[in-house]
């Protein structure tokens, strides 16, 4: 894996590894917005602004790629670079939580 | 409908005062209804109600109109328009008092302002080095000290104005970073 995509999404921001998780199914941002808020019962919701830049800049990135348009909404799907880099993360995310399980 | 306009200049590093000032007048019953010419912000009476304002700067977006103002507007704000390169949303504030966001984390504010500054001040950056050194060597080539004098003094505008934005920038960095 190209070091930049590692050193920006490892660790990512929660828009980020929300972005990723959302779109191994394909989805369009407002869509993602709504699952989210929903798979943390309200206590996350993402914001216009955010999602607009992360999803260009990961696009760019390649992590994910424009599929459509459906009634003016843009349509991604997460990229195999993409799942690489969630793979990454989430066993990063194991790791702290394993330690904080042993030392707390 | 009774109308008022005010001017009101706020700098690059503004903006927060900036949608507080529209947040303040939509809460004391003036409502944004256009931004003209420099600075010149128009009003109309309305009933006094706590609306958010935010302002994003993303000329990727305006590239991407159409998708770009739906999910603002799938997200629940208002497009009121563009202005220089701004984008400007309002949102009531809900009742729990919740302040509504455009963007969530520090890194979104952040590049906010990097699009800014990337489009403010790299024309400015390539004139300071590029032709006012140049300029500068060929005033004392031909021996015109007044020039010289002259082109001198712009560069060293430049240099303490692009100190200063350095510093500001620097500012509103750490200030997003403590936010979260």
């Amino acid at each position: 894996m190209n070091p930049h995509i590692k050193k920006v999404y490892v660790p990512m921001t929660e828009t980020a590894f929300f972005i990723l998780l959302c779109l191994r199914k394909p989805n369009h941002g407002y869509g993602i917005v709504q699952m989210v808020e929903k798979m943390t019962e309200g206590a996350i919701k993402l914001t216009p602004g955010t999602m607009y830049g992360s999803l260009s800049k990961m696009e760019k990135d390649q992590v994910i790629r424009f599929l459509r348009e459906e009634e003016k909404r843009k349509i991604y799907q997460i990229t195999e670079l993409g799942l690489e880099v969630l793979q990454l993360e989430r066993k990063r995310i194991e790791r702290l939580y394993k330690i904080a399980q042993e030392e707390m | 409908m009774e109308r008022k306009k005010q001017f009101k200049w706020f700098s690059i590093f503004e903006h927060e005062k900036e949608q507080d000032y529209l947040q303040r007048m939509h809460r004391s019953g003036w409502k944004l209804t256009a931004i003209r010419g420099f600075g010149m912000y128009h009003f109309e009476k309305c009933a006094p109600e706590d609306v958010a304002y935010r302002l994003d700067y993303n000329k990727d977006g305006l590239a991407h109109k159409e998708e770009y103002l739906k999910m603002f507007e799938d997200c629940g704000w208002e497009h009121i328009q563009e202005y220089v390169g701004y984008s400007y949303f309002r949102k009531p504030v809900t009742e729990e008092g919740a302040e509504e966001e455009i963007f969530c984390d520090a890194e979104s504010r952040i590049s906010m302002m990097q699009r800014v500054l990337k489009a403010r001040l790299l024309p400015l950056l390539i004139v300071f080095i590029v032709f006012l050194p140049q300029f500068l060597i060929h005033c004392f080539s031909a021996r015109n000290y007044l020039a010289a004098f002259f082109t001198g003094a712009v560069l060293l505008t430049y240099l303490a104005f692009f100190a200063i934005c350095f510093v500001k920038y620097q500012q509103y960095k750490s200030r997003q970073e403590e936010r979260e």
